[in-house]
């Protein structure tokens, strides 16, 4: 049989088909299948719709806290004087001796595990709301390195996805999917349900490691162990995008006129040779003429074992000597660049 | 994620070896050559297992056997850097127990190679099994499969048991449990326990879980795949324990190796159930892996298992005179704590690692470190409602029952709830760490 193409009814066939399935789909109850679906959908929706926004309002009704901590750095310090950094700024940085030796406000911005994604977050928060004098960048050895954990531990951040435009880009760097899954109200608070029910209670003020002075929080462990060499991870590859973070955090302080120095904090251990990652941050401080201060092989710290909570972090006795001798440079490196600036002649 | 694409010609060389000789055991009438095409089976099989999984295990312990004689120094180690290629454990074992089957005719060889395929690796059980049998899977690949929704919401709510159990407990304990044994050395002996009894939840809830999502996967297709776990952490004895854990392998064990064993020594009694316990317990060892510490995991067992049967009389007599609610709670007790002293065997790479553990239980005093409270009510929290969904489907001692109410609404309700405290309680990441004060 000759078939003309023309005038072959396509669409009633096209229509017994749909009406077919659909004859099918309602005897194989699809449908109700279907419905079911869409009412446990609902469900879930209330849920957690429900569920988020209590979660949220918990979240930032805390006063006390490392949650807590973020949410001040972000949204309320107006220091003259901020320390960025991970646990080793966190712990390390006493700024009651900042203030009291340098005269300024100084708020202690670092938090555990985080690395220069958090820190340049933080950086784009405040730089939105104002601009502050002096700040310090502490440095870790291997920061640079790839590692997909860090990467991960931006989800600190996700809370204030909403609120915070200017962290869109560092939040999308965790995984090009986390602004599907940031459409759960509750996934921001992922693995963050008890520390925010604590958090919202005063009991969360009386445990002490909670308590900070102005964003620092001291170490009161004291390590015990003697100093021993390891041996240096040589080769390792090295984060592009960690790089270039580092340059533009260098360069809008720059433009900003804020006083950057970075630090490389004391550390319990020796290497066998030098860190690839400090040598890049030596070469970027050294090509954007960044004060550096590497006291991660100063042999004062190395002899003082008590200095120590663990071989990474300084205790409370340990931050205090090394917030002085921090200090000691900044005035040092202030006082010479305010002499520079006198003898530069008027034109 | 490693791909190497040249693995697939390892399956097909198996599926198409184990087909073809398959279908010439059942053609075969004389006895001798259906024995030797049965070898050659078995020979293929073991082989290419050995190769990838055993290979640098059996020549590093052969060198250092030859070692002892100062027969080794003139030929270097030749060892493989070659992956494992995935579920080759679970596929080999599956199609040895598919030929040794024909050849018994207790089946018949399938003749559609495509069913044959599917048979061998259907993707649901192709990462973690279970190991399928012949005479369960391959007649349900045979019937004419159709929509049924009930295959569609049981198989949805087993995946979400399995995510749960996976994301919320597994990988939960393991951010702990890794934390503390990576540096055991330095923690104190209740941290170092409580570690141990949290990991013999962790391998449950990760292995249970994985083989919830690939039995509600197939579910879903409408394949009934059969059940590896029946809640062994309730188990009374290491035999009970091994009825209910990992059953598709331990009763895989138990049809092709312990009773032939046990068959082919009865003249030897006792003494011959005993070693067929040793031979099938190190191979259930070493099927984990290719390492001391899987067949000391094994002979463990074994050793567990030969004293239950030798002293089961005088256990019956006991029991009537205790209490048996204190004598079955004393007897999970005793289990439990067995697997997770066995656990500590399995996880060590070496045998000094498993003995400092242990000491350190003992040795090491001080008060159980968490970095902070959130850390142990997460684990703590998780494991509770696994093992009380556990007691509950055990003893039926709940009334009410979110998960299996009448009501499909509080059905629904629980099931949300489910998916809720996931969202809450799940790693989804590398981002959640611990800090130790070493």
């Amino acid at each position: 049989m000759e078939v003309n193409l023309f005038t072959f009814p396509f669409d009633t066939i096209r229509q017994q088909k749909r009406m077919r399935l659909l004859t099918k789909i309602i005897e194989k109850g699809l449908a109700r299948l279907l419905g079911k679906a869409c009412i446990f959908i609902f469900i879930l929706f209330i849920l957690d719709f429900s569920i988020g926004s209590l979660l949220r309002y918990l979240y930032f009704k805390q006063s006390s806290g490392l949650l807590y901590r973020t949410t001040y750095s972000l949204d309320s310090t107006t220091a003259q004087f901020l320390i960025f950094g991970s646990s080793t700024a966190n712990h390390h940085y006493d700024p009651s001796i900042f203030e009291d030796r340098m005269n300024m406000s100084v708020y202690n911005t670092g938090r555990d595990a985080n690395t220069i994604f958090y820190n340049y977050a933080v950086f784009q928060s405040i730089l939105k709301r104002y601009t502050p004098k002096i700040a310090i960048l502490d440095f870790n050895v291997g920061e640079l390195k790839v590692f997909p954990q860090d990467y991960d531990r931006i989800s600190s951040l996700l809370p204030y996805y909403n609120s915070h435009p200017e962290l869109h880009p560092i939040i999308q760097l965790k995984n090009r999917f986390e602004k599907y899954k940031l459409l759960s109200k509750i996934y921001p608070f992922n693995s963050l349900v008890f520390t925010i029910l604590i958090g919202a209670t005063d009991f969360n003020k009386s445990r002490d490691y909670i308590n900070d002075k102005n964003g620092f929080v001291p170490l009161t462990r004291v390590w015990k162990s003697k100093i021993r060499t390891y041996s240096t991870e040589k080769n390792y590859k090295l984060d592009s995008t960690k790089i270039k973070l580092l340059q533009s955090f260098i360069q809008q302080c720059k433009s900003a006129d804020i006083h950057l120095y970075i630090c490389i904090s004391p550390i319990f251990k020796k290497f066998t040779s030098k860190d690839v990652s400090a040598d890049i941050v030596q070469k970027i401080a050294l090509k954007y003429e960044v004060p550096l201060y590497n006291f991660s092989n100063d042999t004062m710290f190395w002899n003082h074992p008590e200095y120590f909570a663990d071989i990474i972090h300084l205790n409370s006795v340990g931050a205090k000597v090394y917030s002085d001798q921090v200090v000691d440079k900044i005035i040092e490196q202030e006082k010479s660049d305010l002499m520079k600036t006198i003898k530069k002649p008027i034109n | 994620m490693y791909v190497k694409i040249s693995y697939i010609f390892i399956v097909l060389f198996i599926i198409i070896i184990n087909y073809w000789l398959g279908i010439l055991i059942q053609q075969t009438d004389s006895g001798q050559r259906k024995k030797a095409f049965f070898y050659l089976s078995l020979l293929v099989n073991l082989s290419v297992l050995i190769f990838f999984k055993y290979w640098n295990f059996l020549i590093l312990n052969l060198f250092e056997f030859f070692g002892w004689f100062h027969l080794n120094n003139a030929v270097s180690v030749p060892l493989l850097d070659i992956a494992l290629p995935i579920g080759l454990s679970y596929y080999i074992f599956q199609t040895i127990g598919y030929i040794t089957d024909i050849k018994r005719g207790t089946i018949e060889a399938e003749t559609n190679f495509y069913r044959f395929t599917l048979f061998t690796i259907y993707f649901p059980k192709l990462l973690v099994g279970p190991i399928e049998r012949a005479n369960h899977f391959l007649p349900q690949l045979k019937k004419k499969i159709s929509f049924d929704k009930e295959n569609i919401t049981e198989g949805a709510k087993r995946i979400a048991w399995g995510l749960f159990k996976k994301l919320v407990v597994a990988d939960r304990i393991d951010i702990y449990h890794h934390a503390v044994i990576v540096s055991s050395a330095n923690q104190s002996g209740s941290t170092i326990l409580l570690a141990s009894v949290l990991y013999t939840f962790q391998v449950y809830a990760d292995f249970s879980g994985y083989t919830d999502i690939a039995l509600g996967s197939a579910r879903m297709f409408g394949f009934d795949l059969m059940e590896n776990f029946k809640r062994p952490l309730l188990a009374k004895t290491i035999s009970d324990f091994w009825r209910r854990w990992h059953i598709s392998l331990s009763s895989w064990v138990n049809d092709y190796i312990y009773n032939p064993i046990v068959l082919k020594e009865r003249d030897l009694g006792k003494w011959g159930v005993f070693y067929a316990l040793l031979v099938s317990f190190i191979v259930i060892g070493i099927w984990h892996g290719a390492a001391w510490n899987y067949v000391l995991f094994g002979l463990l067992q074994a050793l567990a298992i030969i004293y239950e049967v030798a002293t089961k009389k005088t256990r019956k007599r006991i029991s009537k005179k205790i209490n048996p609610v204190i004598y079955n709670s004393a007897s999970i007790l005793l289990t439990f704590l067995f697997v997770t002293f066995s656990l500590i065997i399995f996880e060590s790479d070496t045998f000094s690692k498993a003995i400092n553990i242990i000491t350190g239980i003992f040795l090491n005093h001080g008060p159980v470190f968490y970095d902070k409270p959130s850390t142990l009510l997460f684990m703590i929290t998780g494991c509770a409602i696994m093992f009380l969904i556990d007691i509950d489907r055990e003893f039926k001692l709940f009334r009410f029952s979110l998960f299996s109410n009448k009501s499909w609404i509080v059905q629904q309700i629980g099931y949300a709830l489910l998916l809720i405290y996931i969202l809450l309680a799940g790693v989804f990441d590398g981002g959640q760490f611990i800090y130790f004060s070493f």
